[in-house]
C-alpha cells in the first residue's frame, strides 16, 4: 500500500518539471556541501594577504575576499552551514509545530483554545525582530541561530497540522481504531499524523528556504555565524563594503542564496502538487 | 581652530568612543577633531590641485559625513567623538593646540605659568560675545570649573580639575588657578569647552536645552539638529578670530562608510575619512583626483590586543610574549590597512618626543612563541593540535566592536596565526554599547581588540595606573606594576620635558617587556575633501585646525546662504 502511494507520488512528481529542477538543484547542493573538502579548491579560512580582492581567475574561479581567501571555497563551505541551519531549524519547527498542532487538533476544547491562542500570540511578534532580540541576548553562534529560527518558526506548522487533523480525525479508520480501544497516543501517532503529513512535508521544504534566508540575513547583519566560519550571509557583508572594487564578493554568494532558495521553493511546490489530493482533485 | 584640543585628545571616555564605534571612521575622526598628525610632508599626499586659487572669499557650505551622531552638545557631558567634533566648532577653550601642536591661547589672550608651575593666570580676551549676545567673562570660566568638579555633574573629564586647589576670577578678564601639587597636564586641561554661565547657572545641567541647542563663543553658530540626519551650523559674523569664510557647516549622519563614499562621489557630502580600501583602490582614477584632494598622515591613535590579566591563562608573562611573537604585525598592516599604517610598539606615536624607539620588539616568530608556551607549561598532550595544561585546552575569545571591519579582519588574521602555535581563538563581535557596558566595564572578557587615541600630553595615568581598575575605569585589563605606578605619578608631577621623557621611555620599556597589550599598529588618517575648498594646509595638527580659513572661490561655490538671522 505504502509502496503504491510512493509510486503514485513519483509518477506525478516526475511530470512536474520545475519541481524536478528544484530537486536536482537541492541534490546537487547536498552533494557539494557534504563533500565540501573534495570540491573546495582551498582551505576556506586560508588567509593570503598577497592576493587580496583578486578578480575571478583560473586560480581563484570566483575571486578572493579582503583577506585573500578563495571565494569559491568559502561559498562551498558556507553551503554546509546554510544546509545545516535550514535542516536543523526546520526540524525543530516541525517537531514543535507537529506536536502542538496535533494536541490542539486532536483534543480540541480548551487544549485547542490555549495552544491556538499561544500560536496567535507568537504570530503577533515580527519574527525577524524577535530573532534579532533573542540573538542579541544570547551569544551569537550557529547553534543558537538554528534553535532560535526553529523556535520562532513553528506556528505555521502547528496551524497546518491542526487543520489537517481536524479533518482526519473524523475519518472512518480513526473511528475504527477508537472503537477497537486504541489509546490516544496510538491513534495520534499511528493513524492521524501519518495521514496528515503531506502539507507538513511541503511546508518544511519551503521552510528550509526561509530558514536559509533568515540565517543569511542574520549573518549579513553580523549577528549570525561568526568569523572565520564562512556563511553566505557573512561573505555578502564583506562584499558590501567593497562592491565597487570587488563585485564577485557580493554577486556569487548572492547567487548561491538565490539558487538555493529557488531550488527549495520549486521542490516544495513540486511536492505539493504531487502529493496534495485536494489540489489534484481541483485540477481534475 | 576652536577645537578643544585637550578635551578631544585627553579625556578618557572620549578616547573610548573614538576607539570604538567611530573607529570605522577613524580617519574621519582624526580629520575633524584631532590635532594629531605628523609633520607636514611626512607621507601626506600632494593635492590634485594647487591649494591657492585666487583670494579667499565668503560663501558656500561644507558638508561633512559622519558615521556617528552627536549625543549631547554640552561637550563635558558627552563622551562620543561626534559630539566633540560638532561642539568643537561651537565652543572654545581657554587654550588650544596650534598647527604645530603647541599650546596657545584661545579664549585666553595670554597666560602665565608661575615659576613653581602651581599657578596659572589666564588673561581673557575682551569683547568676546556668546552667540546670544551676552559678553563672555571670567565668571563663565569659573562656572565651568565649578561644574566640572561638582560631583553631581556626570562628566568623564573631572579628574584633571580635581587637581585644582583654588580657582578664582580676579576680575572679569583674569582667571587664576592654583594646583596642590605640580600637575604637568594642567595647562592642556584648560582646552575644555567653556560653557555659558549665564544660561546654566543655578539650573540642572542635565535638563538644559543647551544639550540640543548649544550656545557658545566659537566660529559657528548652532542652527538646527535633525535627529538621525544632520546638524546645521552657520558662520559667526562676530567671531574673535574673524568670521569663517564658509557660510555653513553641515554635519551629515550616514552610518555606513560605503554609502558615505557613494554620497561623496555624488556630491552629497564634501569630506569624510576614507577606509584604507577606498583610499588605495577606489580613489585612484583621474576623475576622482580632479574632484577631491586626499590626505594621508599617521593618526594619533593605536590599536592593540589587550589581555584580561585577571584571567588565569594570561597571568604568565611568557604566554603574553608568546602571543606577541605569534602575531605578524606586518601582515596585518599589509593585509588589513593595505600598508596605510605602521607598527606600534607602545602607547605613543612614533616620532614624538615621548616615543621610545628602542624597546623590545616582537618580530613574527612562531618557533619562539611555541618555545615560550612550552616553558609556561602549555603542551599538546592529546594531539588535537591545541595546547593544553592540566587538561584544559588553550582557548580564548577575542571580542571587538561591531561596525569596524578593520578590527574584525585584524582579529581573523590573529586567529589564524595563533592557531598555528596551538591556541584556539574564537572571535566575537559585539554591538558597541553592549560591548562597553557588558564586557569591558564588567571585565567579562578574555582578550579584546580596541584602540586608544594618543594624547598630546604623554600622561597615561588613567589607562595604566593600578588604581584605575575599578569597573568603568580605563585600566580594564587590570594591569598592576608598582614601578609603572610610581613612574606615572612622577611623570605628571614634573614639567621638565627631559625628565618626563626618561620616565615615559622607561614605562614603554616595561610595557614592552611585560606585554599587557600586544601593540598592533598606528593607522594612517585618510581624510578627503572636495577640491573646490582652498586654504587647506596640512600640518602637524592635521588639516582641520584652520577650518575657518577654508574657502571656495566664488565661481566654484555650490550653495547659496540663506539670509543670516542672528
Amino acid at each position: 500500500m505504502k509502496r503504491a502511494l510512493a509510486k503514485e507520488f513519483w509518477q506525478r512528481f516526475r511530470r512536474h518539471r520545475l519541481g524536478l529542477t528544484g530537486a536536482m538543484v537541492v541534490l546537487l547542493l547536498f552533494i557539494v556541501s557534504l563533500a565540501a573538502p573534495v570540491f573546495s579548491p582551498y582551505d576556506p579560512s586560508y588567509i593570503d594577504i598577497k592576493s587580496i580582492l583578486e578578480p575571478p581567475s583560473y586560480e581563484h574561479p570566483l575571486g578572493t575576499d579582503q583577506l585573500g581567501r578563495d571565494v569559491l571555497s568559502r561559498i562551498i563551505w558556507g553551503g554546509r552551514i546554510s544546509l545545516m541551519v535550514g535542516f536543523v531549524a526546520v526540524g525543530i519547527a516541525t517537531v514543535v509545530g507537529v506536536f502542538l498542532g496535533a494536541m490542539a487538533g486532536y483534543y480540541a476544547g480548551y487544549v485547542d483554545t490555549i495552544i491556538m491562542r499561544f500560536v496567535d500570540i507568537m504570530l503577533c511578534f515580527p519574527t525577524f525582530f524577535l530573532i534579532l532580540a533573542v540573538v542579541a541576548l544570547l551569544e551569537p553562534s550557529i547553534w543558537n541561530i538554528m534553535v532560535v529560527i526553529g523556535a520562532t518558526g513553528w506556528m505555521g506548522m502547528a496551524r497546518l497540522i491542526r487543520a489537517e487533523i481536524l479533518s482526519v480525525k473524523e475519518r472512518d479508520y480513526v473511528l475504527a481504531a477508537r472503537a477497537l480501544g486504541a489509546s490516544h497516543a496510538r491513534i495520534i501517532w499511528r493513524h492521524i499524523i501519518p495521514n496528515a503529513m503531506a502539507p507538513v512535508l511541503v511546508a518544511a521544504t519551503l521552510g528550509v528556504a526561509a530558514a536559509i534566508l533568515t540565517e543569511s540575513a542574520l549573518s549579513f547583519l553580523g549577528i549570525g555565524v561568526q568569523p572565520p566560519t564562512p556563511s553566505w550571509g557573512n561573505i555578502l557583508t564583506a562584499g558590501k563594503d567593497s562592491i565597487e572594487v570587488a563585485w564577485w564578493l557580493s554577486f556569487y554568494p548572492g547567487m548561491a542564496i538565490l539558487i538555493t532558495v529557488l531550488g527549495y521553493n520549486l521542490l516544495g511546490e513540486g511536492i505539493r502538487d504531487a502529493i496534495d489530493p485536494r489540489l489534484r482533485d481541483g485540477r481534475g | 581652530m576652536p577645537y578643544n584640543a585637550s578635551l578631544d585628545m585627553k579625556t578618557p571616555a572620549k578616547i573610548w568612543e573614538i576607539s570604538g564605534r567611530m573607529f570605522l571612521a577613524w580617519g574621519f575622526f582624526v580629520l575633524l577633531s584631532c590635532l594629531a598628525c605628523s609633520p607636514p610632508g611626512g607621507g601626506s599626499e600632494t593635492p590634485g590641485r594647487p591649494a591657492e586659487a585666487g583670494p579667499p572669499c565668503y560663501g558656500d557650505t561644507l558638508i561633512t559625513g559622519s558615521i556617528g551622531e552627536p549625543s549631547n552638545l554640552i561637550p563635558i557631558l558627552a563622551s562620543d567623538s561626534s559630539s566633540h567634533e560638532v561642539a568643537g566648532l561651537i565652543y572654545n577653550g581657554l587654550v588650544k593646540y596650534d598647527k604645530d601642536l603647541k599650546l596657545v591661547g584661545d579664549l585666553a589672550e595670554s597666560f602665565e605659568v608661575s615659576k613653581s608651575g602651581l599657578v596659572i593666570t589666564f588673561h581673557l580676551r575682551k569683547g568676546v560675545r556668546w552667540h546670544d549676545g551676552q559678553p563672555f567673562t571670567a565668571a563663565d570660566v569659573l562656572f565651568t570649573y565649578k561644574t566640572m568638579v561638582d560631583p553631581h555633574t556626570p562628566t568623564a573629564y573631572a579628574e584633571d580639575f580635581l587637581q585644582v586647589e583654588k580657582a578664582e576670577a580676579a576680575d572679569p578678564y583674569t582667571f587664576r588657578v592654583t594646583y596642590k601639587k605640580p600637575f604637568a597636564p594642567a595647562l592642556a586641561s584648560w582646552g575644555i569647552s567653556i560653557l555659558p554661565g549665564h544660561l546654566l547657572e543655578g539650573r540642572d545641567i542635565m535638563k538644559s536645552p543647551l544639550a540640543r541647542h548649544p550656545v557658545g563663543t566659537g566660529p559657528f553658530i548652532f542652527k538646527e539638529w535633525k535627529t538621525g540626519e544632520k546638524v546645521v551650523l552657520a558662520y559667526n559674523p562676530d567671531y574673535f578670530e574673524g568670521r569663517p569664510y564658509i557660510d555653513r557647516y553641515i554635519y551629515r549622519i550616514i552610518p555606513d562608510s560605503a554609502t558615505m563614499f557613494m554620497e561623496l562621489k555624488a556630491g552629497g557630502i564634501d569630506n569624510m575619512g576614507l577606509t584604507p580600501l577606498q583610499y588605495a583602490r577606489q580613489t585612484e582614477y583621474r576623475k576622482f583626483k580632479e574632484n577631491f584632494n586626499k590626505y594621508r598622515y599617521p593618526a594619533f591613535a593605536y590599536t592593540y590586543l589587550g589581555f584580561n590579566l585577571e584571567d588565569e591563562k594570561f597571568r604568565d608573562r611568557r604566554v603574553r610574549q608568546a602571543v606577541s611573537y605569534a602575531i605578524d604585525r606586518g601582515e596585518i598592516i599589509e593585509g588589513v590597512l593595505l600598508g596605510l599604517g605602521q607598527e606600534a610598539t607602545g602607547p605613543y606615536k612614533p616620532g614624538t618626543w615621548a616615543y621610545n624607539p628602542n624597546v623590545k620588539r616582537y618580530p613574527y616568530d612562531a618557533v619562539k612563541a611555541r618555545e615560550l608556551l612550552q616553558e609556561a607549561g602549555w603542551r599538546d598532550t592529546d594531539g588535537d593540535g591545541i595546547l593544553d595544561k592540566d587538561g584544559i585546552p588553550f582557548r580564548f575569545t577575542i571580542i571587538t566592536n561591531q561596525g569596524n571591519d578593520i578590527r574584525a579582519r585584524t582579529a581573523e588574521i590573529i586567529q589564524r596565526r595563533l592557531k598555528e602555535v596551538g591556541i584556539d581563538v574564537k572571535i566575537r563581535i559585539i554591538e558597541w554599547a553592549a560591548f562597553i557596558k557588558e564586557f569591558i566595564e564588567k571585565k567579562t572578557f578574555e582578550a579584546t581588540i580596541l584602540g586608544w587615541t594618543i594624547t598630546q600630553d604623554p600622561d597615561i595615568y588613567d589607562v595604566w595606573h593600578s588604581s584605575k581598575n575599578k569597573p568603568g575605569e580605563l585600566n580594564f585589563i587590570s594591569y598592576r606594576n608598582t614601578e609603572v605606578d610610581a613612574l606615572l605619578e612622577r611623570g605628571r608631577r614634573t614639567f621638565d620635558q627631559e625628565e618626563r621623557r626618561k620616565i615615559y621611555w622607561r614605562i614603554q620599556e616595561i610595557l614592552a617587556e611585560e606585554v599587557p597589550y600586544v601593540f598592533l599598529y598606528v593607522p594612517d588618517a585618510l581624510p578627503v575633501v572636495q577640491a573646490r575648498f582652498k586654504g587647506i594646509e596640512p600640518a602637524a595638527a592635521g588639516i582641520t585646525y584652520n577650518l575657518i580659513k577654508w574657502y571656495v572661490p566664488k565661481a566654484e561655490q555650490r550653495y547659496k546662504m540663506i539670509a543670516h538671522s542672528s
